[in-house]
């Protein structure tokens, strides 16, 4: 502590400073945690890199006609070539790129919606809320894919549409689940005191129920990313992604059309579904850990 | 139960359900029936043979409707087929024919001289799409049952040949002129060596044999085309024996296939080509901008790597093109010296851009128009029935963007793409034919009047482009009886559509088919030695097939399966038997 | 249960179903101009005719008369015709239905079983190397996409053992029938099935393990083995009955959406069920066919839900006291 901070505020910010440190050595002793960190460290580095280690031209067919076709991992370092040439490993670092792009983004778009939504559910009470939840309920029922597939056969496949897809399909569970948090939060003495000393609605979700669903919100969004990359992935397999730019789900559609499985061409099938799989786990256990963290957290913040 | 023994016990009971199936699908067999499979990676559009444009349609029509003269499967000579003889009249414009004795369809009623009359007429009268340039002067008249006349109001270098499928005038007289456009064509009732017997567009159709066909009753009793929505499946289950002869394999699989005994693969020439066309401009919606300039055609023809699309797309299974063939026959292609030809040369092309003032004002890689207009971006439609068109789509997206050209893919069956055409709605697309065997029906699609006059209309012309001087010589060498002047005027009219570069012929390819060798023989190329054996001109193999001895279920796979389901069996019987003996002796210790 | 709760809970599910029905028409008749066109292309129609196609399609009048026209139609079971095949879109789905049902049927059953067991093991022995083993093993299957997997188990069992076929669901044309057909389309199933099933037990065995360790902490289970009961017994006569309720009700809710899933991993197998029929219909892409698909999968899950609501407040009393 090193500044004497004269304000409520700035004491506020101290305090979830403290907690944020805390947490994280927290978060430190958990090893599944930790690996998750770890692998998703590793990923995201590669796909920041991939202008360095790899080369972009070597993604399009026009510029590899030098390349031998469905050359193996060892006559053509690291990953091999597909069918025309094009170098594998290029499409895997480059369409880690959009894999993960693809997942954060309708993601956020998701939890943005998602959040708004369950925080007024659960704040306000009456015939709008109730309609909010109904809503929300109808496209939870709604099956994902179909309604995914509709959506973009209508629109057409490209990267912009793909995240608005995804993100406005994947909203609803984190609503529900924001809803249940907020309706909880609300109940607590001190929104009761902040109401009680005049405090406007509105300055009660920013000030007091946001920032405590936020854990809640950064949980479910940890887990809410492999889910979206796994919706990219069937996507794009399906035909319905950007076809002018390469993603893992896009390196699976094109090794089946292509015929990869019945030539047994593995360097070009598997890296995409382990580099999917690496990634979907790494989220997985970030997420489980957060949970844990977070569980006893919002228990000690309620005193 | 410790819950362990219970997976344990399930797994097993599973495997004993596989072994089982595995057993009893060597033992199942086809029955008495001689049954050949055919693999297929399209469906058909329609049996009605006046709407129809596929490819699978046509060895169906083959199959199931005779024509007046057939032709050799050898050589493409003309032979009998329904008329077993004809004369022709002194100044060669009429000709009459001899129907045989004792022709019927396969409900019984005759066929007579009025169903040859009757299908001649009408589809002259009512324009029917693919018999008009062959019937367009012809008029016909039944002289009685078995004779028939066929008198053409011009020399005509067609006749004799009139292979259009007479067509069984009590079933399709039913139908008038609004009706037969939406006819499916689904019905039993032909004069082939077969007819339709079940169809589930998009799964499969059969044929059943004619035992009425007047050159014998087939030795194939059924006759089943299978749909494969993943040619590389298709590949397997020839390999496996679940199909006998597939066509369209992947040029990938060649060299494999190849490699595999007992099977034979095809590469069948018959004139086939694919193209890259662009938006002539004269049809229901004028293209991009640019494209109306000659220029930035020719510096997109320029923009084509032949003979790299060939040995990466067709892994060198084709030839590059120069025009479009119009024939079986290779004769027909005219010879343009390579300093005439528009050949891969991207500075040229570069530099044509350049010179039209196309130029890259915004820096961001793509030109613009004279004076910084619209950006160059070209709708390029993509056929996602085609294997090799997305893949031609990728490199021609990079050609293109070294001259500045951006390009935005919108993908489409071929259904759709047939309707987007018509109605001008794209910039470039990459199709392909297959012709016949005499050169004028395909000459014939791109005259002025085979656009497309009204949307979502039928239409030939799928380069929407108009040239009087291209209709002038087709007109001419409709009548021409001279061969050698027919072939020059012929040459004359393709070089010149050529050199527009609005319609680019990519490569003369052949059909890529395998058949087994184990379940039948007498498979026939047409023509002979080149050709393909399967979906060819007359499709003669068909009838022409005898069974090799009985045909099994399956093969090597399942054999396989056999034994491990009765290791399997044999494993979950031992551990049930451990496990009820175990549990007589802990039953003791239950509450 | 009370038949008011029962109703509740039906209309609840056909509100459900309406906004679906309508969210339907807006999604496709707002985007697609010209059916019609698509329907009859390359079939030279007059502008008589046209009309006369546009009044039987319900494709004339406002926008709102459109709607009404949608309304009955979708009552009927009528909707419209596939642009490819220019069949009528219900007799194809209904035609495709049953492989679809019968492969997930099968899965399910296979995966909640397995699952369950897993969930069972990992639970009682929960920390130790089997519960982290089992759940690493889940996981795993978890974060690899399902047509992954499939194609991973195509190519080592049909593609290089030769163990099962490539494709399909029976040796298309062969004449057997009865038990000799069955067990051909088993014998079809198994690799999808396997993918299915692999693809779907990890949430099995994760809610029921968690169900499982929740309920072995209630107190009725502490006087159970005060009772001098064994472990074994105690597990299996008290624990785990209750424990399946939440995996009884994620049965129910999972049918409904693999349903809907399974697309991509039909695709991978050439399996002829609505999710090939999908993928097939997104060649076109075939607007009809796909409008008519989604409003049957949502339908489908909407109904497993409301099967998952009752099957739960039926076996537990607790619920029905809302």
């Amino acid at each position: 502590m090193s500044s004497i901070a004269s304000s409520a505020r700035g004491i506020a910010w101290q305090r979830r400073r403290r907690a944020l440190a805390r947490a994280w050595s927290q978060y430190r002793r958990h090893l599944p945690g930790m690996i998750g960190l770890g692998v998703l460290v590793v990923i995201v580095g590669m796909a920041l890199l991939a202008p360095v280690i790899s080369n972009h031209d070597e993604l399009s067919p026009a510029n590899t006609v030098d390349n031998p076709t469905w050359a193996t991992p060892s006559e053509f370092p690291p990953l091999g070539t597909d069918n025309l040439g094009r170098s594998v490993w290029a499409q895997f670092v480059w369409g880690a790129r959009i894999s993960l792009l693809v997942g954060l983004a309708a993601t956020i778009i998701a939890i943005v919606i998602g959040s708004v939504v369950g925080i007024l559910a659960g704040f306000y009470r009456g015939i709008g809320s109730a309609l909010l939840m109904r809503v929300t309920e109808w496209f939870l029922v709604i099956p994902f894919l179909p309604l995914a597939i509709v959506l973009a056969a209508v629109l057409g496949p490209s990267i912009r549409n793909i995240i608005i897809v995804i993100g406005v399909t994947s909203w609803p569970s984190t609503a529900r689940i924001v809803r249940a948090q907020v309706q909880t939060l609300k109940e607590r003495l001190y929104v009761e005191r902040s109401r009680a000393l005049g405090a406007s609605n509105r300055q009660l979700m920013a000030r007091h129920i946001f920032p405590n669903v936020s854990p809640i919100i950064l949980a479910n969004l940890t887990l809410t990313v492999p889910i979206a990359i796994l919706s990219e992935t069937t996507l794009a397999f399906l035909g319905l992604g950007d076809p002018t730019r390469a993603s893992w789900g896009k390196m699976l559609e094109e090794s089946f059309k292509a015929g990869a499985l019945s030539r047994d061409a593995w360097w070009y099938y598997l890296p995409p579904g382990l580099g999917i799989m690496a990634v979907v786990l790494a989220f997985t256990l970030i997420g489980t850990a957060l949970e844990e963290i977070l569980d006893p957290r919002l228990r000690e913040q309620r005193r | 139960m410790k819950p362990v023994k219970l997976l344990a016990a399930a797994a097993l009971v599973v495997l004993v359900a596989l072994g089982m199936t595995a057993v009893a699908t060597a033992q199942s067999d086809d029955g008495e029936k001689v049954v050949l499979t055919v693999g297929i990676p399209e469906t058909y559009d329609s049996f009605n043979p006046m709407v129809g444009v596929e490819v699978p349609d046509f060895d169906v029509w083959n199959m199931q409707y005779a024509t007046l003269t057939d032709k050799a499967a050898d050589d493409f000579a003309t032979i009998p087929g329904l008329a077993e003889s004809w004369e022709a009249s002194n100044d060669g414009k009429t000709y009459t024919y001899t129907l045989r004795e004792g022709l019927e369809w396969t409900d019984g009623i005759p066929l007579t001289a009025d169903d040859v009359a009757y299908t001649v007429n009408r589809a002259r009268d009512e324009e029917w799409p693919n018999y008009f340039s062959t019937v367009q002067n012809i008029t016909a008249t039944a002289i009685d049952d078995r004779t028939v006349e066929l008198t053409s109001s011009v020399s005509d270098p067609k006749l004799p040949i009139m292979d259009v499928y007479i067509l069984p005038k009590h079933i399709w007289e039913k139908y008038d002129a609004k009706a037969i456009k939406t006819y499916d064509g689904v019905n039993d009732v032909g004069s082939g060596p077969f007819v339709l017997d079940e169809t589930k567009r998009g799964q499969f159709w059969s044929l059943k044999a004619n035992p009425g066909y007047w050159d014998g009753a087939p030795a194939v009793d059924e006759v089943i085309f299978r749909v494969f929505t993943n040619a590389d499946t298709m590949v397997a289950a020839l390999k496996s024996g679940e199909i006998d002869v597939a066509h369209d394999i992947p040029n990938n699989s060649v060299e494999d296939l190849r490699n595999t005994p007992g099977i034979v693969v095809v590469v069948g020439q018959q004139g086939g080509f694919d193209e890259l066309a662009l938006n002539g401009g004269d049809g229901l919606k004028k293209p991009h901008p640019a494209l109306l300039d000659p220029d930035v055609r020719l510096a997109v023809a320029h923009a084509i790597d032949r003979q790299t699309l060939v040995d990466r797309v067709l892994v060198g299974l084709g030839t590059p093109a120069t025009t479009i063939s119009p024939s079986a026959s290779p004769a027909w292609i005219p010879e343009i010296p390579e300093s005439e030809q528009i050949a891969f040369d991207l500075d040229k092309a570069n530099q044509l851009l350049d010179e039209g003032g196309y130029k890259d004002t915004d820096g961001n890689g793509i030109r613009e128009m004279p004076g910084g207009g619209e950006p160059l971006d070209f709708t390029y439609l993509v056929n996602t029935e085609s294997q090799a068109a997305p893949e031609v789509a990728d490199f021609m997206t990079g050609w293109l963007k070294e001259i500045g050209i951006a390009v935005t893919p919108k993908s489409m069956d071929e259904n759709r793409l047939y309707t987007e055409i018509g109605n001008g709605e794209y910039d470039l697309f990459q199709w392909g034919w297959t012709p016949y065997v005499d050169p004028d029906p395909m000459l014939s699609y791109f005259q002025c009047s085979d656009i497309a006059k009204e949307k979502d209309g039928s239409y030939n012309n799928d380069a929407n482009y108009c040239d009087p001087e291209y209709d002038k010589l087709y007109k001419q060498q409709n009548v021409e009886l001279d061969p050698e002047k027919r072939q020059a005027m012929v040459h004359e009219m393709l070089t010149r559509f050529y050199k527009t570069g609005v319609y680019n012929t990519l490569w003369y390819e052949g059909d890529l088919q395998a058949y087994r060798t184990d379940a039948f023989e007498g498979w026939l190329r047409q023509p002979a030695e080149i050709g393909p054996v399967i979906f060819t001109n007359t499709s003669p193999t068909y009838a022409n097939l005898t069974p090799i001895a009985s045909t099994s279920d399956g093969g090597g796979g399942v054999s396989t399966g056999a034994i491990v389901g009765i290791v399997a069996a044999v494993i979950a019987g031992a551990a049930l038997i451990v496990y009820f003996v175990r549990r007589r002796r802990t039953a003791g210790e239950r509450e | 249960m009370s038949f008011g709760f029962v109703s509740r809970k039906v209309l609840g599910a056909l509100a459900t179903l309406v906004f679906v029905v309508c969210f339907n028409f807006f999604l496709f008749r707002v985007v697609e101009s010209d059916p019609v066109g698509n329907l009859f292309r390359g079939r030279n129609l007059t502008e008589g005719q046209r009309l006369e196609l546009q009044r039987e399609f319900g494709l004339d009048g406002s926008k709102l008369e459109q709607f009404a026209r949608y309304l009955e139609q979708t009552v009927q079971l009528n909707f419209g015709r596939s642009y490819t095949t220019s069949e009528p879109v219900m007799s194809l789905v209904w035609e495709r239905a049953w492989p679809t049902i019968a492969l997930v049927g099968v899965s399910t059953v296979l995966s909640a079983v397995f699952g369950v067991l897993i969930g069972i093991v990992a639970a009682w022995r929960r920390r130790s190397k089997a519960d982290y083993g089992w759940t690493g093993f889940t996981m795993a299957t978890y974060a690899m996409p399902d047509f992954w997997l499939g194609m991973l188990l195509l190519v080592t069992f049909a593609v290089t053992l030769g163990w099962f076929p490539v494709a399909g669901i029976t040796n298309a044309g062969s004449d057997a029938t009865g038990i000799a057909k069955l067990l051909d389309q088993a014998h079809h199933m198994f690799l999808p099935a396997l993918t299915l099933t692999l693809a779907y037990l990890g949430e099995y065995a994760l809610v029921m393990r968690a169900s499982l360790i929740e309920t072995m902490r209630e107190d009725y289970l502490t006087l159970a083995r005060a009772k001098g009961l064994r472990d074994v017994v105690v597990r299996n006569r008290h624990a785990v009955p209750n424990a399946l309720l939440p995996v009884v009700t994620l049965i129910a809710i999972n049918f409904g959406f693999v349903l809907s899933g399974a697309i991509a991993v039909e695709t991978i197998y050439s399996w002829p069920g609505l999710g090939l029929l999908t993928y097939d219909a997104l060649r076109g892409p075939d607007l009809p066919l796909l409008q008519g698909l989604f409003l049957v999968f949502s339908a489908a899950v909407i109904f497993f839900n409301l099967v998952a609501d009752l099957l739960y407040a039926y076996l537990d009393p607790r619920v029905r006291t809302e």
